[in-house]
């Protein structure tokens, strides 16, 4: 590890001693992108500088900042982001020099949902299989009972899949849901969903925007195989105070956001400003209410609901800015006498951006990420009560040199410390109290990472990077060694238990995970892209249900589970095209083909009727085996005028291979989908009429069917036959939802609009699963079962308002 | 596994377009597997082997059909004393223990299943392990309101204790009026005294496995007979119950993926693919009979 880190040192010095030596004869121009009504910071926006000395273009980091070395001289510089009016600006600049640009938002009546970034930069950036949404498109997607919802949108872009409705999370380019790295301003959730999945627990009203990375992950990424999905809270408005929300058929929203401190010059030093905004956003379900006339009355004080609360504040003062933000959110089941169910994700994150000097960026962040459930069974006396965790604390810096004109490099690091508390329960019933449960698990997982955006010359670039990470486990706690299994598959015995002490070094991995990223332009809207990546998961998810419930227990490596490791390949043509339409020259096509190839090492499945619930020998239950996924992306996206949306098709296999599984043959993940086809379209009519609609098709997904029974000692034994696991597929999914929103402008301050939405509009019954009974209805008879979660249309009405 | 499937119930509540619905699906069985059902015991009555062929699972008729002409035989590992089972048509294969010939079982000892059937040849070993009783079944009284639900009646509650020392594995079976409890809520097993395998040992069975010999809704009325046998059973056998048990609770959304319950007989020959089913154990248990008073 030390070799690691002298040789990470060594790096970075050199490529800052080498910058300075090459910054004699130009200057640097550098400076925050800024939304001009709320002056949030634009991330992602392209800055681009043309003259007759050549062009630059840099896009802003993930908090709106950019940098730019130029000779000095005279330039026009063009700015443009997502949703905002390209702005012009001639400059000249003789010594480095610091400028914030703003930009206004596409005036309302003209708006255009603007996807993406700006025009070109998929083609001109190094990022490939990434996509960006941001907050106001969500909002415009159909959703389940009119609200829109950030992992539902995330579910229509190529590459993206699930389950099926009601399942927790997303699965990306064939990985788990366990495979996502799902951060929320930098700290990690551990589970998405509310409502079991119906719901995501962003709230739309404090999302800036989100981005999915499915391939070519940056260095600065890691910990998770399959994708990053970085979702962007808003910082606040800094001009003025606004209130926004909405009453929706399930839940309501509430927001408010405003200035704590008008931008000012400092006394001091009159170059320099300060300011300081927050957003307070918050939702609550009422199913409780509304299903109250409905149940009976045995259940008539229960609790069925969720909410969450999001609030972030930050305070800039000349070149620091500082963030405070954090999240709470639960779900809450209480069926009285006879159950209560619980489970939410809390974070806190501090954050520190500091602008060392124009080439030199750095952002700091520590923070908490707790999630957590609580599961109550109380049934004639017998009650029983189990709680788990899983908690950490993590610091990390990252910093960005802008070194040179065709070095942009990256680097930083990573400490996390985890505790796992997999599950305290406590039984009580006529025999007594019974405390037990299972032994904490603790972990630390370090990571340092150095990347490098070369721009060899204008038409070529690449991405170099290597992240190298670490995960101990640590004691205290009990070790266990396990013998063989005594046939391929089965069960393995415990061989012996000992104790480990306080911080000592049970299990230890290091894994090198060199990241790679190559761009071609082929001209000045088309280009080829690659990318290679290898990631390292220590954290594992442990279910081997259809649908990944809420009390599915993460697990870190040990000793017994080793880290999960993937591999991808991609290959990317990316090409935008300009319409041929006299009344909107600027309306261009994105267009994008990707394919890609990814394996993956020590998968995590299960033993034959395994036992994963407060099992303390859970690691002998276990199998480990290797996957493979691979697939070709399509999507097109129209970006601007009155008709906008996109088409993704992804064609695709995730296969496994388990010994002692399936006769040791490859077969297809649960999560497997062959065809995937999302349209999504959005019209402006007027400015009072928005029109959406959107269809989706998928393949079925691949289930085991039971297919022959007998009985031994009088018992029945469903049999699965020899080649059984994934052996059938679920009928085709698909589905077309539509919604119009009616917008009425009362006053500069106030506007409203409806939001009427139809789900499932043709009322297709598709099925999450097919099941078996083997005594459905107490008759003593096998029976397969068709579930459906939606199994009817759904339309739903709800009611927005902005006040400022 | 049955915490999970209750889950299931909360969707219908939180989402009222759900719905559940039986279908008919036609799924290819496939051979159907041999299935040999050897669970022998060392109690003196005749014990009965089992050779059947598993049935489509969709098959409402409920009878497999047996498998008869084998040559079915238990051996004793360390005497090499046969003990043959005649075939009495229907697949049952049959031997009747004598005390006064010697003709019996010996707990410590290991015993070799041997089957012949046509071309193949199937093997298995068991140790018939030490066993325990019933000490006494004591009457609950219980109030019911009629069926559907509880009839008033009485549970019994067994008081028994387990062997000292680690390694048990029981599984209780209750005859009621001479009839087998077979559904598969009534399997009761226990590893050591406890209902799980949690290292609770040497002591008197705890409550699940106590009252896992009455039926919750149906209870028992006066004038009944009752027979509780506590049958030792392989290590193999009580995780091969409870795969079992797991399978026929499997269902719902949350549902595991349906798995094949392992067999532990294997053809002599591997280069042989019949496909095989079933478990060979041998058990030991006193029975104990309770007549149900006023």
């Amino acid at each position: 590890m030390t070799a690691y880190i002298r040789s990470f040192f060594f790096f970075a010095t050199f490529s800052l001693l080498a910058s300075s030596a090459w910054a004699q004869n130009t200057v640097m121009i550098s400076g925050y992108v800024r939304d001009s009504a709320s002056g949030e910071r634009l991330n992602q926006a392209q800055v681009f500088v043309s003259s007759d000395l050549g062009t630059a273009s840099v896009q802003t980091n993930n908090y709106g900042f950019y940098s730019l070395r130029l000779t000095a001289g005279s330039y026009n510089l063009t700015t443009s982001a997502s949703g905002h009016v390209t702005r012009k600006l001639a400059i000249k600049i003789s010594t480095d020099q610091s400028l914030n640009i703003e930009l206004a938002p596409q005036a309302e009546a003209m708006q255009e949902i603007y996807i993406g970034a700006s025009r070109n930069a998929n083609t001109r950036g190094l990022n490939m299989s990434t996509q960006t949404i941001n907050g106001q498109t969500i909002k415009k997607i159909p959703a389940l009972l009119g609200e829109a919802d950030v992992v539902r949108s995330i579910q229509m872009l190529p590459g993206v899949s699930t389950v099926g409705e009601g399942a927790t999370g997303f699965n990306v380019r064939g990985g788990g849901i366990d495979q996502n790295l799902i951060l929320m301003d930098e700290a990690p959730v551990f589970n998405s969903a509310h409502l079991f999945g119906f719901f995501s627990i962003f709230n739309p009203d404090a999302v800036k925007d989100v981005q999915l990375i499915k391939g070519g992950i940056p260095a600065a990424y890691g910990g998770r195989l399959s994708s990053t999905l970085d979702v962007i809270m808003r910082d606040g408005n800094e001009k003025e105070f606004k209130s926004s929300g909405g009453v929706g058929t399930i839940f309501s929203r509430f927001a408010v956001e405003g200035p704590l401190m008008k931008e000012h010059p400092l006394a001091k030093d009159s170059t320099k400003t300060e300011s300081a905004s927050f957003i307070v956003a918050g939702r609550r379900s009422y199913i409780d209410f509304l299903a109250k006339p409905f149940l009976p009355e045995s259940l008539s004080g229960s609790q069925f609901f969720f909410y969450d609360f999001t609030a972030k504040a930050n305070y800039t003062r000349g070149n620091d800015r500082f963030y405070l933000s954090t999240y709470l959110g639960d779900d809450v089941f209480n069926a009285v006498d006879a159950f209560g169910f619980k489970w939410g994700n809390s974070t806190a994150t501090a954050r520190w951006n500091h602008v060392f000097n124009p080439r030199l960026f750095s952002n700091t962040t520590y923070y908490y990420s707790r999630y957590r459930y609580n599961f109550i069974f109380d049934v004639g006396g017998n009650r029983f009560d189990w709680q788990s965790y899983i908690v950490n604390n993590s610091v990390k810096s990252d910093f960005r040199l802008y070194a040179n004109s065709k070095n942009e490099v990256s680097f930083g690091g990573q400490m996390t410390y985890y505790r796992f508390i997999p599950g305290e329960a406590e039984a009580n019933n006529i025999s007594g109290r019974t405390v037990f449960g299972l032994p904490d698990r603790f972990g630390l997982e370090n990571a340092l990472y150095l990347s490098d955006d070369i721009n060899a010359n204008g038409k070529f670039s690449v991405r170099a990077g290597l992240r190298v990470s670490q995960f101990l486990y640590l004691g205290p706690g009990k070790v266990y060694t396990y013998y063989p299994a005594w046939e391929v598959g089965q069960r393995r015995f415990v061989e012996s238990i000992t104790e480990s002490k306080k911080g000592e070094v049970v299990a230890q991995y290091i894994n090198p995970e060199p990241r790679l990223g190559l761009k071609y332009e082929l001209s000045k809207s088309s280009s080829l892209k690659a990318g290679y990546n290898r990631m390292a998961q220590y954290l594992h998810l442990i279910s081997n249900t259809a649908a990944s419930v809420p009390l599915d227990v993460w697990q870190p490596s040990t000793n017994n589970i080793k880290p999960q490791l993937a591999d991808q390949v991609t290959l990317g043509y990316f090409k935008n095209l300009v319409l041929p339409l006299k009344s909107k020259p600027d309306a261009a096509l994105e267009t994008s083909v990707e394919g890609f190839y990814k394996t993956l090492q020590n998968q995590v499945d299960y033993i034959d009727g395994a036992s994963l619930l407060l099992n303390e020998f859970l690691e002998g239950e276990l199998l480990t085996g290797i996957g493979r996924a691979y697939g070709l992306e399509a999507y097109v996206r129209k970006n601007s005028g009155a008709f906008t949306g996109w088409i993704s098709y992804t064609l695709s296999r995730s296969e496994r291979q388990v010994e002692g599984i399936n006769n040791g043959d490859w077969y297809p993940n649960r999560f497997d989908r062959k065809h995937n086809l999302n349209i999504i379209t959005q019209y402006r009519l007027n400015p009072e009429w928005d029109f959406a609609a959107n269809w989706a098709f998928s393949s079925g997904t691949p289930t085991t069917f039971y297919s022959g029974q007998y009985t031994v000692q009088g018992y029945l034994v469903p049999d699965a036959g020899s080649k059984s696991r994934n052996n059938v597929r679920n009928p085709n999914y698909h589905r077309l939802d539509l919604s119009a929103t009616w917008t009425r402008r009362k006053s500069d301050k106030w506007e409203r609009s409806w939001v009427f939405s139809v789900y499932n509009a043709y009322n297709r019954r598709n099925p999450f699963s097919i099941y078996f009974d083997t005594n459905y209805k107490d008759l003593g008879q096998n029976a397969a079962i068709r579930y459906s979660i939606i199994g009817s249309f759904v339309p739903a009405v709800s009611y927005n308002f902005t006040w400022n | 596994m049955e915490l999970i499937k209750r889950l299931r119930f909360l969707l219908p509540l939180l989402v009222f377009a759900s719905c559940e619905d039986v279908i008919q699906l036609s799924v290819d069985q496939g051979p159907p597997k041999l299935v040999v059902d050897a669970f022998v015991s060392n109690i003196i009555k005749p014990q009965t082997i089992r050779l059947t062929r598993s049935i489509n699972y969709f098959d409402s008729s409920g009878s497999e059909p047996g498998v008869e002409g084998a040559t079915v035989l238990l051996v004793d590992t360390s005497t090499f004393k046969i003990f043959p089972f005649t075939d009495q048509g229907q697949g049952q294969y049959v031997f009747n223990p004598n005390p006064a010939t010697g003709d019996t079982f010996t707990i410590g000892r290991s015993y070799t299943l041997l089957i012949a059937s046509g071309s193949d040849t199937f093997v298995s070993f068991s140790t018939l392990h030490r066993t325990t009783q019933v000490d006494s079944l004591m009457k609950i009284p219980v109030e019911g309101n009629g069926p559907p639900f509880i009839t008033t009646g009485c549970y019994l509650d067994m008081i028994a204790y387990d062997q000292p020392g680690p390694g048990d594995f029981w599984w209780v079976k209750t005859y009621r009026n001479d009839t087998f409890q077979n559904r598969i809520d009534q399997l009761n097993l226990a590893a050591d005294m406890g209902n799980t395998n949690n290292g609770l040992d040497g002591g008197m069975f705890i409550y699940p496995v106590r009252t896992g010999i009455s039926d919750r809704t149906r209870s028992f009325q006066a004038g009944e007979e009752v027979q509780v046998e506590i049958h030792s059973i392989s290590r193999e056998a009580y995780y091969w119950f409870l795969l079992i048990q797991n399978e026929n609770f499997n269902g719902g959304l949350f549902a595991t993926p349906p798995s094949n319950i392992p067999t532990n007989i294997v053809n002599i020959n591997p280069a042989k693919k019949t496909p095989l089913a079933g478990f060979f154990c041998m058990t030991a248990a006193k029975p104990f009979t309770y007549l149900v008073t006023e």
